[in-house]
């Protein structure tokens, strides 16, 4: 067991003689200072593994007297934390910088050994003055490493910190003058017992200097000038340092003095960390340099993390565990995290976010480049996620429910340009990189560590259990087998598929039941469709065992932690999967902005349930007792999933640019999570009122009116994967509309419209993807007359767009029959013309579908054209069955649905035989079916009789009026085919929402370079804004 | 059904052909009332089946493909199957067809299952100006099915009940218990859409008989042509029936039956000849503004009332 105290000896003395070992042998000096770092590590290791099986701290004596005559230091379970933390990226830090400090005098060595000492002293000591002792050491060492590389512009920086750091330390040494001439002792315990002497304005003053010379050192917004400019010119590995290990250094040090703060100012304290968390994250929105970028987040997740601290101080929580995990799990993602993008952007070099497209190719940087960015932007399931999760429940739970919104806000404003630069190394790109064996290395033991550390965190979430992360294993496991053939993965993830949805089927109630037929049974049988894309198709297997196995973990919650983690892991796969498509890159931001905004609200809906029940489990409450806010935020969260209008701008280009197949499995599959979630919170909450008005009223024109401009805008599309994008949106509609009447007509025509729906547009959108495959083009007017061609795909989409429509026989018009009959019955009347009239242009769109891809002529060289690969139609074939049993024999599922919605409420349709009877009507769809074959079976059988007398022609022999048609392609009516319709009605197809949506943006821009425009350059601005800071802080705190 | 099945398909051939031969007749007796107004002589009443007859007869027929074939296959069986869900006459055993089946709602949707199968058909036929003539007539479609729809929501709101054979029960006994004048603005609304419907003047852009002498007039022929012209007899006839079961009072006997519908298509043709043609897109505004605000007012009479 070795003393602590070892630590400054091996640092110092090896410091000592790198100078002297130096001259004779350089390799020797190395190997001094690489070890020396590694037995720092080990013995704080070390202590950490001891006091986290159970011994005590250790107050380390000096120089033989006790405290306050002599300085202390004390190891305890958040130091041995801190300092191996520190130790270690010191060492891997010093490890990526192997080359530079070979190349450079040996100088940088023994700065470097002395800034990581200085960093294990600001933690360890419990005396004041040494504090500042060790302040200064640190920032000596950190400001001369700035310099290391020898620039104008490291040079310029690293006089902007020393003039930083010196007026802070300065301020710092004031206020301990003024505290031992209060107190009479320098020992920070003994400050703490001595703490009533510290009174009166003097009194606070003096505490005053120490906070804010430590909140100076943290770089809050606006005195961070300095800092922004030193993190975007020094190099990689020491800005790594820096931007990790010194801001934990120094936020321990300022934890340590908190207590002699009056406690009723510390809200200012958090107040300026999430101001700085916030305006920082903003800032960062507009930022393209890289390291700069990183700056930004750097001082942003420093000021949550400051902010964090303090709550937890105002308001304990009544677990000291959740404070833990709620500081570590911040404090690890910035760490691990901010660490490894610094290693890795010192790597790629560039500078430009943009110009990092390409990195994909450098496959192991790409990974943890990745890793790196999900940690950051708090995506599950890093310790971050965790940390947040536990905050906002904190934070709720404690009356401080309005710091939450500014805490996802800057969060919202982080993720995007995090992910916005993830997009952009994702996209096609060339560049050289150095491969160097040894940064690698560090990359990825840090990679590697984020991952763990993930794990552990989440075992310690109070109601997390392990099975909440089968997606995340499932996913791993796919990830392990990714060099298998396509064919071969496709089949195994279809297995697992279908293998747990038999073992889950018989746990469910009734309610869920359906949805896991609908997203498992959907999924697996749309994955036929992926077998025949690419030979390994790296990547996306893996990406779809998570989001299948995220949606089956979403219909199983119980509890709302299980809930949000399903969501969130639903988010992300589903983006990554979007973000594969060719140009996808811009409507990928878009769909994980809107997605993560509307996992944010849900966050907060989750946190305020926290607050009012005080437990995770999701109960059913048929009592509106609880606040108003939860089940209208939890709905708007997934309304904005749904796509509902106003939020929907993300959802045609998403669903249009991603890969055909993926298409046809999120647009009919993954869009019902928020139907699941919307039947959820109406289960769990019942009826609300928002002014007077019934939520479900709102609900449900929001749902019609969707519905309705989903069709008008997919009508004036002539891409055939926008135009199916929209006309989800629109059927998606109608599901929100029949939910909102809840009623049980409108509740079974709801889940009828849902499997429906998933029926009829995973039927063409699979099929499409096969004649996107063939033809290479999704412009409809560049297709044409495929019918010959591809007999199989036309009837699959003709058998589509009956059921879409509505028409009779098939088992669309039951939905439609429902609908109307559940809306007379509400008394909602203009909501039912309004579906109609919807339904009416969506028979518009459905025509201009069919005729554009397969009637008309045949363009010349489609000449030679296949019928499209098997693997589209297994698929739709099997999909088409279901559409033909469900519109023959409608009980086969109106019976089970009945049922389903009878335990919410009381039935209010019957069915005689095969009549389905409601109070308004009846419907028989089995006798409809028959009538409608026989007559056409008798028609058929008739023409059929004059066969002979029939002469097959060419398609191109048509009456011309005595001309001959030019080509096919000038004879073939598919571009602006609703002409006189867009003339007449055109304006309620414009996209209004997009230009809302644009001055949001712009204005968030234009914000943000307001603020940019703080960061003047001149070192003697910076030093301006840190006295106008303290300045304004003690003005606002109040002088009393 | 207390019928067997044999005795239905036998009612169901027999009801067919009355009102197959009623339409056609219909047609023909407008055509000469038409030519009369303009001051001409016209064609016999009779001509409308001299030209099935002959259309049918023809050796010959030439086709592009499948769904060519199968076009006025759809498009007839739409027509008959529109006609077969509706209740006819009022308590007649044979007339009742297969009106339980379904109701109005299955009736409003199943007109739609001709017109896609005969737009299907037309595309096939390869000509530039049929999908042209489709597009007018979805677009038009759309366009006066929303005042019908508010309509038949307000006369279900009215009569509680979407089954037609209720809505004919309720309005029996008397003239002033004709929807006609129990909401009559829901008729107004209904009798716009109706203008649309039955594609006279000045609606009938769609098939522009003066200006596209192409398209699927000219493509489909033989057999074909001899299918979509009984349709159109038929289909006429069908939705007059529905109108006449809507708004006046539906009938009780035959010859009610063809009075009514007959006095209804009068003012069809009334319209029609009096008026010069829309545009499609003046077709399209037209209904949305006029027959809207008769519409949406005829839910608000019922509604609070």
């Amino acid at each position: 067991m070795v003393d602590p105290i070892y630590i400054f000896i091996i640092a110092l003395a090896a410091a000592f003689l790198i100078g002297l070992v130096n001259k004779l042998n350089k390799n020797c000096a190395s190997f001094l200072f690489y070890s020396s770092l590694l037995i720092m590590t080990y013995i704080t290791g070390n202590w950490l593994i001891r006091i986290m099986s159970g011994a005590s701290g250790k107050i380390i004596y000096t120089a033989g007297f006790q405290p306050p005559f002599a300085i202390n230091l004390y190891m305890g379970r958040i130091e041995s934390f801190l300092t191996l933390w520190i130790n270690l990226v010191g060492l891997l830090s010093a490890v990526y910088l192997y080359d530079k400090f070979s190349k450079q005098k040996f100088y940088g060595k023994i700065l470097y050994l002395m800034l990581i000492m200085g960093l294990n002293g600001l933690v360890m000591t419990r005396d004041l003055f040494n504090l500042f002792v060790f302040l200064e050491i640190s920032s000596i060492s950190t400001l001369a490493l700035i310099a290391f590389n020898d620039d104008y512009q490291s040079l310029s920086s690293g006089l902007k910190y020393g003039i930083a750091s010196g007026i802070a330390s300065a301020i710092f040494l004031l206020g301990t003058i003024f505290l031992y001439h209060q107190t009479g002792t320098l020992n920070i315990d003994g400050i703490y017992q001595t703490n009533a002497l510290i009174g009166g304005k003097i009194g606070f003053i003096t505490v005053f200097f120490l906070i804010a010379a430590m909140l100076v050192e943290l770089k809050p917004f606006p005195a961070n000038g300095w800092a922004l400019d030193v993190y975007q010119s020094a190099e990689n590995g020491i800005v790594a340092i820096i931007a990790v290990a010194n801001s934990g250094a120094m936020l321990y040090a300022l934890y340590k003095l908190l207590p002699v703060f009056p406690q009723e100012y510390l809200q200012y304290i958090a107040g300026v960390g999430i101001l700085t968390f916030v305006i920082s994250n903003l800032m960062g929105l507009r930022q393209k340099n890289v390291k700069r970028l990183l700056g930004y987040s750097s001082i942003a997740q420093m000021g949550l993390l400051l902010a964090a601290v303090t709550f937890l101080i105002i308001e304990r929580p009544d677990n000291l565990r959740i404070g833990y995990i709620i500081v570590a799990g911040i404090f690890l993602s910035h760490f691990l995290a901010k660490a490894g993008l610094f290693w890795i952007s010192g790597i790629v070099k560039q500078q430009d976010v943009k110009n990092w497209a390409g990195l994909k190719q450098h496959t192991f940087l790409f990974f943890f480049f990745g890793i790196f960015i999900l940690a950051l932007s708090g995506l599950p399931p890093f310790p971050g996620f965790w940390a947040k999760w536990e905050l906002v429940k904190h934070l709720f739970s404690n009356q401080l429910g309005g710091w939450v919104w500014l805490i996802l806000l800057g969060s919202l404003f982080e993720a995007l340009y995090l992910l916005r630069w993830f997009i952009h190394s994702f996209q096609p790109g060339r560049f050289k990189i150095d491969v160097d064996n040894i940064k690698y290395s560090v990359i990825g033991i840090f990679g590697i560590i984020a991952i763990f550390m993930s794990y552990y965190t989440s075992t310690m979430i109070p109601g997390m259990e392990l099975t909440y992360l089968l997606p995340v294993i499932t996913g791993l496991v796919f990830f392990l087998v990714d060099f298998l053939p396509v064919k071969l993965k496709a089949a195994l993830l279809m297995i697992f598929t279908g293998g747990y949805l038999w073992y889950l089927f018989p746990e469910l109630n009734m309610l869920r039941r359906f949805f896991a037929l609908i997203f498992l049974g959907g999924t697996g049988i749309q994955l036929f469709g992926t077998f025949n894309i690419g030979k390994k198709r790296v990547g996306f297997f893996p990406l779809m065992a998570i989001l299948i196995f995220a949606l089956a973990n979403l219909i199983q919650a119980q509890t709302t932690i299980q809930l949000f983690l399903a969501w969130e892991l639903m988010t992300i796969s589903s983006w990554l999967l979007i973000m594969r498509g060719r140009r996808s890159q811009d409507p990928s931001l878009l769909y994980i902005l809107f997605s993560l905004g509307s996992a944010f609200i849900i966050l907060a809906a989750m946190g305020l349930y926290y607050d009012m029940t005080g437990s995770v489990e999701l109960l059913p409450l048929f009592t509106s007792e609880l606040s108003l806010w939860i089940p209208i935020l939890l709905s708007v969260g997934f309304l904005i999933k749904i796509g509902t209008i106003g939020a929907h701008i993300w959802l045609p280009g998403s669903y249009a640019e991603a890969e055909d197949d993926f298409t046809a499995i999120i647009s009919p599959v993954v869009s019902k999570a928020g139907i699941f979630g919307l039947f959820l919170t109406l289960i769990l909450f019942g009826k609300q009122h928002l002014a007077g008005i019934s939520w479900n009223v709102i609900l449900g024109w929001l749902g019609g009116i969707t519905a309705l401009a989903g069709a008008f805008m997919a009508v004036f599309q002539e891409d055939i994967k926008r135009l199916l994008a929209y006309s989800s949106m629109g059927q998606l509609g109608y599901i929100v509309l029949a939910v909102a009447i809840n009623s049980h007509l409108g509740w079974v025509t709801a889940l009828y419209l849902a499997i429906n729906h998933l029926f009829f547009k995973a039927m063409i959108l699979m099929t499409i993807a096969g004649v996107i495959y063939r033809t290479g083009t999704r412009k409809m007017y560049q297709m044409g007359g495929l019918i010959k061609k591809m007999p199989f795909s036309f009837i699959s989409v003709l058998i589509g767009i009956i059921a879409l429509s509505g028409v009779p026989p098939l088992s669309g018009f039951g939905g439609k029959w429902m609908l109307y009959t559940a809306l007379i019955e509400k008394g909602w009347y203009f909501q039912a013309g309004l579906s109609f009239f919807a339904s009416a242009v969506a028979f518009l769109y459905c025509f201009r579908l069919i005729h554009s891809i397969f009637l008309g002529q045949l363009k010349t060289r489609h000449q030679n054209l296949k019928e499209s690969p098997i693997w589209y139609h297994i698929p739709s074939y099997i999909f088409i069955a279901g559409v033909m049993a469900i519109s023959t024999f409608p009980n086969l599922i109106l019976k089970p649905l009945i049922k389903t919605v009878s335990s919410y409420f009381p039935a209010s349709i019957g069915i005689e035989g095969y009549t389905v009877i409601s109070s308004l009507g009846y419907w028989n769809g089995n006798a409809v079916m028959l009538i409608t074959m026989g007559i056409f079976m008798v028609l058929l059988i008739f023409m059929l009789m004059r066969i002979r007398s029939v002469t097959r022609v060419g398609q191109f022999n048509i009456v011309y009026a005595a001309e001959k048609p030019d080509k096919p392609e000038t004879t073939h009516v598919a571009y602006n085919f609703f002409a006189p319709y867009q003339k007449a009605l055109g304006f309620m197809g414009k996209s209004r929402f997009i230009n809302f949506w644009d001055v949001v943006s712009q204005w968030s821009h234009s914000l943000s370079a307001a603020f940019n425009a703080i960061y003047t350059g001149n070192a003697q601005t910076y030093a301006l804004h840190i006295f106008i800071f303290i300045v304004i802080l003690y003005l606002i705190i109040g002088v009393r | 059904m207390e019928q067997s099945l044999f005795t239905a398909i036998a009612y169901a051939i027999l009801s067919l052909s009355a009102i197959t031969v009623y339409g056609i007749t219909l047609n023909g007796l407008v055509i000469k009332i038409v030519a009369r107004v303009h001051g001409r002589h016209g064609p016999p009443v009779w001509q409308r089946f001299l030209d099935i007859i002959k259309n049918y007869g023809r050796r010959r027929s030439v086709a592009h493909g499948v769904m060519f074939f199968m076009g006025p296959i759809f498009r007839l069986a739409g027509g008959i199957g529109t006609y077969l869900f509706i209740p006819a006459i009022l308590g007649s055993a044979i007339f009742s067809n297969f009106s339980f089946s379904g109701d109005l709602l299955l009736v409003m949707y199943f007109i739609f299952f001709g017109q896609l199968g005969m737009a299907l058909g037309a595309g096939e036929s390869g000509h530039p100006y049929s999908p042209i003539g489709v597009s007018r007539g979805l677009s038009q479609m759309t366009a006066f099915e929303l005042p019908f729809a508010l309509s038949v929501i307000a006369l279900a709101v009215q009569y509680d009940t979407f089954s037609i054979t209720e809505i004919v029960m309720a309005q029996q006994g008397g003239i002033l218990n004709w929807t006609l004048f129990t909401n009559p603005l829901a008729v107004g609304a209904g009798l716009f859409a109706m203008l649309g419907m039955n594609m006279h003047s000045p609606f009938d852009i769609v098939i522009a008989p003066q200006e596209i002498p192409i398209g699927p007039p000219t493509e489909f022929h033989s057999q074909y042509l001899g299918m979509l012209q009984t349709n159109r007899g038929l289909f006429t006839a069908a939705k007059l029936v529905l109108f006449m079961n809507l708004y006046f009072g539906g009938a009780t006997n035959f010859l009610e039956l063809i009075i009514k519908t007959f006095f209804i298509y009068m003012i069809n043709v009334a319209v029609g000849v009096a008026f010069p043609r829309f545009k499609t897109e003046q077709s399209i505004r037209f209904f949305l503004k006029v027959p809207l605000l008769i519409a949406i007012a005829a839910i608000l009479f019922v509604s609070l009332t």
